[in-house]
């Protein structure tokens, strides 16, 4: 009879603990991290009784968590992309607007400007169409520099974002580490038996790394976990951490990377490819950075070619027209971690063979390499380095201020700064030039029926442009310059001299004279202004084939598409992650329903173990009866 | 698969997000009337809308230069205009006063109504555009062009054209310079003058002259100079006669490609020279035209030469009315092309805003239908939410 006592009163109490674990499900069924818990019942050991074995009840084995870890580990890589894609989604749109908003664009305002000479070309004496002119320049520069200063604003915003993240995995590992510890322990204690809220605690710890960066996790054969990050960066091993922290980028100290934080910090920016921190970094690196150089890229084809043209004309003054767009000078940087001093300086010599890439110049064991900063590939260059012979490559010329130490770097960003440095250099609108340099005139005297052409600059550097210049024929096929040797006359062919260039068509007759001279007085001239107007045709960027508006076109499709691209890509990351979100929570989630019904069977179970503790009770209870009575 | 209560949340919520988020794009295309508003929604479509953008704005500017071009043409084909008009009655003036029947006092009379004429001249000359540039000053447009002086007018404009764009690829010339419409006229019949020596003491004069044969005449210079009274040689550059004969009142002389007319008795000695036209500004043959007006007539002599000037000065004004009908000519060409290039521009323009139209604007009745279906897809996942929220077993227990 002791037997169904005992057997009762170990039931109401495995049942009693199903029951506490049932409703300990229920209880956090809401609860991030919680992981499905069961009771696990066996059958306590029989006991020979003579022949027959008889059960002897029910015993809680122990508590399981409904737990996969690859379910686990999908679901985190999963979270680290879609992360990942989040942050760089964030960038990309608001470059999407930046350039997308067609009002007050970059687009509007260098059509605008090109409209603008053509209005000086109608009117070239008119202030009023002049002063507009200077007007629509400064709004050219303007629109540029506010796109730049967005961009920065971004990058300022990406800097404390990745403070903050290293800062939240810094707190994780911590956390990660000490919870290692208490696991350990509490495992110790327990006989083996692992704490299971501190398993769930971790494993949600490790989620919440997972959003930050991309984890791989082992498991010690004490139950302690060793956490690794990006590529194989050690974050947790056992009860260890190691922090890490941001520093100034060795050759942009305003872009911050991340580091180890031991005394031999080492950067690992380049390792953590996924997570937040992996998105805010592919984001600057892949977005930002490169829209910068590619806005740059346009300032600087623009203000070589408006000045150019400008200096090829003659303002209201009678003046060489002056830059109309200042821009700042490529940017070369050495690297902080050079050991030597030397320093270099870049400036642009062809703006049509000039890319948007950024280029790393690295001296080792006597030798020089330039390299694309961003995938590596190496750059074809000539020159020493030295101010006579200057590395020349993609439109750069690069002079080293000495030989540098070996292992030296330095950065060469030809067209980062441009689009937030570009202003207009004039202020007065009568310095815009309008009219021709030169202007060339047959004399009155000519008896033959030879033309001249008006006369184009071919170089406005040539310093004796302005210089009065006299075509004489000698013969009708001969004519000579300034009295120098006789030349064959072909009609209709170039005649190039002192940076310019006319054509003299027709037959001429001996003794007729052409002069070519400053245009003097010649305010109504529109022949520079007709051709600044018509620079917005002219392909001036990527080798001579590409014109200043189709270069602010193909960047507005191409940031589009990269806004496209990493929105389809995020919109699939969230399907692929509530998938595995979905797999995660039908092996560790809570179905109330399914424990409502387990509620039920324990109660019933707990109920009828209880009736037989009261039946094994009526039982003694007739026994003792029986014996009272015999 | 087993489905848990927080999950049928979670996979709610973010329905209800990815839906709201559909409905509001939805709603801002039918607000802004754009099938796109960022470039990343149609990255395509925006480059080619930027790109007809431009060309659109381009093509309006074009229309802005035809029109700055077309009111400047039309102030200088008013102009010439006037300059016709003034040249025709100078033209009248010299016709009345070389009639043997004017007096003396009527040819000062009419030389004081050329002088009035010589002045419109300048003043139409020295015309300004609505904007104040001397429409005659070639690239000086800021500097008075044309002043009066003693042999007709000084010219202080240049050779300079302005060209100004009106389509891609077409350019016209807003103007002429000072120079193409007033100074550069040749004389004579345009290849050749005819005129009487100083010297002549007989009454012969020059009447018509033509080119015959233009290529016998290669531009050079020759003396017809009478041996006696009807005794005629003609000689080259090079004192060579070229031809010779007998001199009959109003009968041509011809040799080397032209003709001369003489009419009169000239005298034995009398000489007629021939050389190839230069270029004479029309201030000038109008002041030697003044200037002969002036002098006293009434001796043979003198009648011969006031009729040789005026001839002289007929065959000019003949020549500046001429170049000023080519030089009007032109304009009118230019201004036809400006109106053809408006029209074409015009329908290049409705064109462009029909393709950016077509990628930009929104298809309304579709982007309605679209917003139907999204709002009841909506209220059908809200209410379906509901439902499926309501089960739970533990509404039957106890």
């Amino acid at each position: 009879v002791s037997d169904v006592f005992g057997i009762s009163v170990g039931a109401l109490q495995a049942f009693q603990a199903a029951i506490n674990v049932t409703s300990n499900n229920v209880a956090n069924a809401n609860t991030p991290g919680y992981v499905k818990e069961s009771i696990n019942l066996v059958t306590a050991p029989p006991q020979a009784s003579g022949v027959v074995s008889i059960g002897n009840g029910v015993l809680v084995s122990g508590i399981s968590r409904s737990f996969n870890q690859a379910t686990a580990d999908q679901l985190n890589n999963s979270q680290s992309s879609l992360a990942q894609l989040t942050a760089q989604q964030t960038y990309s749109s608001q470059l999407d607007n930046i350039v997308g908003t067609t009002a007050g664009g970059l687009s509007t305002a260098v059509q605008n400007y090109y409209n603008a000479w053509s209005n000086v070309a109608n009117t070239p004496t008119s202030a009023a169409t002049r002063q507009a002119l200077l007007g629509a320049a400064q709004s050219v520069a303007a629109s540029f520099q506010r796109t730049s200063t967005q961009l920065n604003a971004a990058n300022a915003d990406i800097n404390s974002r990745i403070t903050a993240d290293v800062q939240q995995i810094n707190t994780l590992g911590a956390s990660i580490s000490t919870l290692n510890k208490q696991i350990v322990i509490s495992t110790a204690q327990n006989g083996g038996q692992a704490p299971n809220e501190l398993i769930d605690q971790r494993d949600q710890l490790i989620s919440n790394l997972s959003k930050l960066t991309a984890v791989t996790t082992t498991t010690d054969s004490n139950g302690s976990l060793n956490v690794f990050l990006g590529t194989g960066q050690p974050l947790v091993l056992q009860g260890n951490t190691t922090t890490l922290t941001t520093v100034p980028n060795p050759f942009n100290a305003s872009q911050l990377e991340v580091s180890t934080s031991t005394s031999a910090g080492r950067v690992i920016s380049g390792s953590i490819t996924s997570g937040e921190l992996g998105g805010l970094l592919a984001a600057r690196s892949q977005i930002i950075n490169p829209a910068l150089n590619q806005l740059g890229q346009i300032a600087v084809g623009l203000a070589a070619s408006v000045n150019t043209q400008q200096n090829s004309g003659l303002d209201l003054n009678g003046q060489l027209g002056a830059n109309l767009f200042a821009v700042g000078a490529p940017l070369a940087t050495a690297s902080s971690a050079n050991t030597g001093a030397t320093t270099a300086s870049a400036s642009i010599t062809n703006v049509g063979a000039l890319t948007a890439n950024d280029y790393l110049l690295s001296y080792k064991g006597g030798a020089y390499s330039l390299t694309n900063a961003a995938d590596g590939t190496a750059v074809a260059f000539t020159g020493n380095g030295t101010a006579g012979s200057p590395f020349v490559a993609d439109g750069l010329s690069i002079v080293l201020s000495a030989t540098p130490a070996s292992g030296d770097q330095f950065l060469i960003q030809p067209t980062a700064q441009a689009a937030g440095s570009i202003a207009t250099a004039i202020t007065n609108p009568s310095q815009l030039a309008a009219a021709g340099a030169v202007k060339a005139t047959a004399a009155a005297s000519n008896t033959g029926a030879a033309t001249i052409s008006s006369g184009t600059v071919v170089d406005p550097t040539n310093a004796n442009l302005l210089t009065t210049t006299t075509i004489q024929f000698l013969t009708p096929t001969t004519y000579s310059i300034n009295g120098g040797a006789a030349q064959p006359y072909t009609a209709g062919a170039n005649i190039t001299q002192s940076g310019w260039q006319v054509q003299i068509a027709g037959t001429p007759a001996a003794g007729d004279t052409f002069t070519i001279q400053k245009n003097a007085g010649g305010t109504g001239d529109n022949r520079n202004a007709l051709l600044s107007a018509n620079q917005q045709t002219q392909p001036v960027l990527f080798g001579g084939t590409v014109s200043i508006n189709a270069a602010v076109g193909a960047l507005i499709t191409g940031i589009g598409s990269q806004a496209q691209q990493i929105n389809t890509a995020q919109a699939a990351q969230t399907a692929v992650n509530t998938q595995a979100v979905n797999n995660q929570q039908s092996i560790s989630g809570v179905n109330l329903d399914e424990e409502a019904a387990n509620l039920l069977k324990w109660q019933e179970a707990y109920q009828a173990s209880a009736k037989a503790l009261q039946i094994g009770s009526s039982l003694f209870q007739s026994l003792l009866t029986a014996v009272q009575s015999a | 698969m087993r489905v848990t209560q927080s999950l049928l949340q979670l996979n709610f919520v973010s329905a209800l997000n990815t839906l709201e988020g559909n409905l509001s794009h939805t709603q801002n295309q039918i607000a802004t009337n754009l099938s796109f508003t960022t470039p990343s929604e149609n990255p395509v479509a925006a480059g080619a809308v930027d790109n007809y953008n431009q060309t659109l704005s381009q093509s309006q500017q074009y229309d802005a230069n035809a029109n700055s071009a077309q009111t400047r043409l039309g102030t200088e084909d008013n102009a010439l205009g006037q300059v016709q008009s003034a040249l025709q009655s100078l033209r009248d003036l010299a016709l009345q006063a070389n009639s043997g029947t004017v007096s003396n006092q009527n040819r000062v009379d009419i030389a004081a109504q050329a002088q009035q004429i010589q002045s419109t001249l300048v003043s139409l000359a020295n015309t300004k555009d609505g904007t104040g540039e001397y429409i005659f000053g070639g690239y000086a447009t800021q500097a008075q062009p044309f002043a009066l002086s003693a042999t007709g007018a000084t010219y202080s404009g240049d050779t300079g054209q302005r060209l100004v764009q009106i389509s891609a690829g077409q350019s016209v010339p807003d103007g002429d310079n000072g120079a193409v419409v007033f100074n550069d006229i040749k004389t004579g019949n345009g290849t050749f003058t005819a005129t009487a020596a100083g010297g002549n003491t007989g009454t012969g004069v020059v009447g018509a002259t033509s080119v015959t044969d233009p290529a016998a005449y290669a531009g050079g210079s020759y003396t017809i100079s009478f041996t006696a009274a009807n005794a005629y040689q003609v000689k080259d550059s090079s004192n060579t006669v070229v031809t010779s004969g007998t001199y009959t009142d109003g009968q041509a002389i011809s040799f080397a490609g032209v003709q001369v007319t003489l009419g009169g008795a000239p005298a034995s000695g009398d000489s007629f020279g021939v050389a190839p036209s230069s270029n004479q500004s029309v201030f000038t043959t109008v002041q030697n035209l003044i200037t002969a007006l002036q002098q006293p007539a009434g001796s043979s002599g003198s009648n011969a030469k006031l009729g040789n000037a005026i001839n002289v000065g007929l065959n000019n004004i003949d020549q500046a009315l001429e170049n000023t009908s080519t030089v009007r000519a032109n304009v009118g060409g230019r201004l036809n092309s400006i109106t053809t290039q408006l029209s074409v521009s015009g329908s290049q323009q409705i064109q462009l805003k029909s393709s950016i139209a077509s990628l930009q604007s929104l298809d309304y009745a579709s982007a309605i239908t679209t917003l139907n279906e999204q709002t009841t897809t909506l209220q059908a996942s809200m209410q379906a939410f509901s439902i499926t929220k309501g089960l739970s077993l533990f509404k039957f227990l106890g």
